[in-house]
């Protein structure tokens, strides 16, 4: 970047000025706004809306199995997903994933930062720990999962029957399957999270605590009426990434359960990966692709709707 | 009663630490069992070997493999703090037409699933003469929306008292963010920055795609490269190789939460 | 710290710059002919794969052969799709049994009949039963590579406790389900060993239908011509479902997933008394048991004359876009394969056949024998196959598909549905997916 930029500030919209001068200032600012913007932009533009417009054009053709187009096929592959009873399925699962996922993850890891937001001899090793699933790859964590699950010799049925309970099989049960992806996946999940609210209580100027406690205020309260509206920020950005990540989940179905037993865990990614992938039709992968595109897009949007509005910016 | 509650507080903390560590722990004993142990289900080895990691370096050349991810994840992480800072610094301060229309743009290449974007992406690296170059694993990389997303929350809670203060004083827009807003944000650029490296560090299938050549390859590919399905995978070397894999992340995060303390204070100060 | 981050990006750099200056250093040097090879042997097989390579390097100083690892079978294939008929292809790609009919459809390979014929090279002494799987039309297409057929495993120290001879294992489905139910100990209500498994996955139940000369798809397994309708779900397939699932229901069966790690797992264990597995995991798992393990053939139903197993695995295919130098040097690296001393080397370091019998007469081998008498019934079940399209195994380009179908229809089985109508469903599903390919 260089510093040629202008030291004037782009005029505010209220200042009186001729309409021609305004709309000079207003394509300057455009400009350096976009300057800022460029190298984002064009990535995004090359890696990101590209292969989106091509799926969006493979999605409504036949393919060959290298991807190139054969015939065009119209709305077909929306029609048959909408009618597949396996789409909404996975739909469901998704879904469902999402809603074991999310909440959890964000709840523990906020306990987690609260826990370690305190000053206290060694609580960096704390922090070092409870941040440190990040640092392993879903295929390394989900190996180590599969392994514990494992009905036969895995630990958490051995635990189990030690203490009296009844062994299951955890993965290769239709009814347990998702919720013991779901469980791996908040394990995996909670580092990243747990970093990022913590971060953004350590943002928090500590003289405000000081206030509300000098004000008389309970635990409890201080966090309710102080901690949690100036987290509001990191707490929004965490939700809605999360959010997006656990609709995007793919890793850890491909390791763990190959979208199975049943397509129980058969989520939306997986779904696609395994038709483009495996099966070799990119055009019903692309069109499912495009629908949970759409479907990202209007959680995400809501969520910036309604949720952004109760966030507290300073 | 003030020791109770530090005591249950360490409590809480050490349970919490172990539920944590419990799946790394048992990796980290599996690493060191024969494959007879391990399929026995054992928790704690017999006869502690280092043969799983002699086999692990002996199989796959994870060297080479580790100075690669270091290379490629350092690289992606750098350039993704400059890019995503600069966007996400004109989403908050500056003001120009369609600024929140390419916000919303910028985010909604979060929803694109990475899948669906796998097959073009090659083709195209392919075009650009990319493949089995660190450039081809690096610069598709550059540019995140979650980056931008991050630092834009960030950004917002800087008081908008001081970009003005600072316009009337007559200082530049990229000098204000050089002095004053990046300095002031560095938490989230510290955790932006761990984020991004071991994202890149964990990479799998697309480093997969575009090398062919161990001299470039990641560590990530190597620890696939140990597992097998028709014959039975060496658990304990797989496992040998994913602590392998897993140290430098670790110890990098070891170093950015000291940086993170570190930012706090700074933060406080000002 | 500053100090730390600023030596940390110079590394970076500077391994930046060394990296893509260093970049096409990687050409054969001296008038070599490269023949890059895709590979999915991963695990202990690499090893040995790059050992037979590096011996060829050095026996045929003119050709040099360049292995690369490129993930699974799917993977590898995905990327080989992405760069077929460029110059990003290799010159020999390692594929899949159930990949055959994508590749030769695919347009992008040379048969290496063509080789066979040029050199005429004599193709006797290649093993028939495993040679057959990659006759199309009466044309070799690719080379057998790493090849293997399923077993019956069993537990010989299980066999005992119950109250069974060892070395009787059970060939028939009577057999097999009176065997299970001695095998089977239960405590309480929990159950200690199952008496037996069949992994979740598709090859599996190829197998056993196969096996009773069943096939799986119509137009003689898709080798008299295109095939258009699934046939599994006859009389040979319900069989093997009504197996399953009326020893699901006694209790006898356990249900292991459809990881393979996992399933052997189960077995090493004592959880699981018999299972099926491939040929090519059985000497791991002699070494790996803490008992005595004993191999079998595929149990038939009664009544039903044994006809053999479809040969499972891997083959080498040859492209089509690289140079005729390049074909010749990849042509002299698979004969170099075929020969009986590296096969015998193959066999013994990693559990898959020999393409060439002659191997098993190599001392190597022998030795091995002696050591691993198992082994030796792994290849016998391969030699009294009888050849039939049954045996030869089913050509369709939506093979990975149906089997998530046929896989599905298993995991049905345990939720207690009518083992027709689970069939009947898969075979609905890898008919549309035959005519979405056929479109």
């Amino acid at each position: 970047m260089n510093e040629r930029v202008s030291p004037v500030f782009p005029p505010a919209p209220w200042s009186v000025r001729t309409k021609r001068a305004a709309r000079q200032a207003a394509m300057k600012s455009w400009l350096e706004g976009m300057l800022y913007l460029f190298p984002s932009l064009l990535l995004f533009g090359v890696f990101l809306f590209y292969p989106l417009g091509r799926t969006m054009y493979l999605s409504v053709f036949h393919t060959d199995y290298q991807g190139r187009p054969t015939e065009f096929a119209g709305l077909a592959h929306f029609v048959a997903l909408l009618q597949d009873a396996s789409f909404w399925h996975s739909l469901k699962a998704t879904i469902l994933f999402a809603v074991l996922t999310v909440p959890t993850t964000v709840a523990v890891s906020f306990g987690l930062a609260l826990l370690v937001h305190e000053t206290r001899k060694g609580i960096g090793i704390f922090r070092t720990i409870f941040a440190s699933t990040m640092g392993m790859s879903v295929g390394v964590a989900s190996v180590i999962w599969m392994f514990m699950y494992n009905p036969a010799i895995g630990i958490i049925n051995r635990l189990l029957s030690a203490i009296g309970g009844v062994p299951a099989s955890w993965l290769l049960d239709p009814d347990t399957a998702l919720y013991a992806v779901a469980a791996a996946t908040i394990w995996m999940n909670i580092g990243l999270t747990f970093l990022l609210l913590l971060a953004g209580l350590q943002n928090i100027d500590p003289s405000l605590y000081e206030s509300a406690r000098i004000a008389g205020m309970s635990y409890w309260r201080r966090l309710w009426m102080v901690t949690v509206p100036l987290l509001s920020p990191t707490l929004f950005f965490v939700t809605t990434v999360s959010l997006i990540q656990a609709l995007q989940t793919f890793g850890q179905i491909d390791f763990l359960t190959k979208g199975g037993p049943v397509e129980a865990t058969n989520v939306f990614v997986y779904a696609i990966y395994r038709e483009a992938f495996v099966n070799y039709q990119f055009g019903s992968a692309s069109a499912q692709a495009i629908l949970l595109f759409l479907i990202i897009a209007l959680v995400t949007f809501l969520q910036f709707r309604f949720a952004e509005r109760k966030v507290h910016y300073q | 009663m003030r020791a109770v509650r530090t005591a249950v507080h360490y409590a809480l903390l050490c349970l919490c630490s172990a539920v944590i560590l419990f799946p790394m722990a048992y990796a980290l004993l599996m690493s060191f069992m024969d494959g007879a142990a391990i399929l026995a289900g054992r928790l704690w080895p017999e006869e502690w070997t280092w043969a799983n990691y002699e086999d692990a370096f002996r199989q796959a050349p994870l060297g080479r493999y580790l100075w690669n991810s270091f290379l490629v994840a350092s690289v992606i992480t750098l350039g993704r703090l400059i890019v995503s800072s600069l966007a996400a610094f004109a989403f908050v301060f500056l003001r120009f037409p369609g600024r929140d229309r390419w916000f919303y743009i910028c985010i909604a290449t979060m929803l694109v699933p990475w899948e669906a974007t796998v097959i073009p992406n090659f083709l195209t690296i392919q075009a650009l003469g990319w493949t089995n170059h660190y450039v081809g694993l690096i610069v598709p990389f550059w540019a995140m929306a979650f980056g931008i997303f991050l630092l834009r929350q960030q950004f917002k809670q800087i008081p908008h008292e001081l970009y003005e203060a600072a316009q009337l004083s007559g200082i530049g827009n990229f000098r204000f963010f050089c002095r004053v807003v990046l300095p002031l944000s560095k938490t989230s650029l510290v955790t932006l920055a761990v984020y991004s490296f071991l994202d890149a560090w964990n990479m799998y299938l697309w480093p997969l795609l575009v090398t062919n050549d161990d001299r470039v390859r990641t560590v990530q590919i190597g620890l696939k490269q140990l597992q097998t399905q028709e014959i039975a995978s060496s658990w304990g070397v797989v496992m040998a190789a994913a602590i392998i894999a897993m140290l430098p992340t670790l110890l990098l995060l070891f170093a950015g939460q000291k940086q993170l303390r570190k930012g706090l204070m700074q933060g406080a100060i000002q | 710290m500053r100090k730390v981050l600023a030596g940390f990006l110079f590394l970076a750099l500077v391994g930046l710059a060394a990296g893509c200056s260093s970049e096409d250093a990687g050409q054969a040097a001296g008038g070599k002919t490269e023949v890059v090879f895709w590979h999915s042997m991963s695990g202990d097989l690499e090893p040995v794969l790059n050992d037979l390579v590096v011996d060829f390097n050095q026996t045929h100083p003119d050709i040099e052969v360049k292995p690369v690892f490129q993930g699974t079978y799917e993977e590898a294939l995905t990327k080989w799709n992405a760069v077929a008929g460029t110059k990003d292809a290799p010159t020999i790609m390692q594929t899949f049994e159930v990949g055959t009919k994508h590749m030769i459809d695919s347009g992008k390979i040379v048969p290496v009949q063509t080789w066979i014929d040029k050199d005429k090279y004599d193709v006797s002494q290649w093993e028939k039963n495993i040679v057959n799987y990659y006759t199309v039309n009466g044309r070799i297409y690719s080379m057998p590579f790493n090849s293997s057929t399923p077993v019956l495993i069993y537990n010989k120290d299980a066999f005992r406790e119950a109250g069974l001879d060892p070395e009787k294992p059970p060939l028939t489905y009577s057999e097999l389900k009176e065997a299970a139910k001695k095998l089977t100990k239960k405590k309480g209500k929990e159950t200690e060993r199952y008496g037996f498994s069949i992994l979740n996955y598709g090859w599996f139940f190829e197998e056993m239908v196969a096996v009773q000369g069943g096939l799986y798809v119509n137009n003689n397994n898709g080798r008299s011509g295109n095939a258009t309708k699934a046939v599994f779900n006859g009389e040979e397939g319900k069989r093997v479902f009504e197996l399953i699932r009326d020893m699901y229901r006694d209790g006898t069966f356990y249900n292991v997933g459809q990881n393979w790690d996992d399933m052997r797992a189960a077995f090493q264990a004592g959880k699981i008394a018999m299972y099926l597995d491939s040929s090519a995991g059985v000497k791991t798992l002699i070494d790996n048991s803490p008992f005595d393990v004993g191999v079998s053939y595929l149990p038939v139903p009664d009544g039903v004359e044994r006809q053999g197993v479809v040969i499972g695995g891997a083959s080498l295919w040859m492209m089509k876009g690289s140079s005729e130098e390049e074909q010749k040097a990849a042509w002299e690296f698979m004969k170099y394969l075929t020969t009986a001393p590296v096969q015998a080397e193959w066999h013994v370091r990693t559990g898959y056949f020999a393409i060439n019998p002659a191997a098993y007469d190599e001392p190597l081998v022998k030795e091995e024998w002696t050591k691993y008498p198992q082994l030796k019934v792994t290849v016998d079940q391969l030699h009294e196959t009888k050849s039939t399209p049954a045996t030869q195994g089913a050509l369709i380009t939506v093979f990975p598909e149906s089997r998530q179908h046929v896989v599905k229809a298993m995991e049905r089985l345990y939720e207690g549905i009518d083992p027709q109508e689970a069939l009947n469903q898969a075979a609905e599903e890898t008919n549309q997916a035959l005519q979405g390919a056929a479109n």
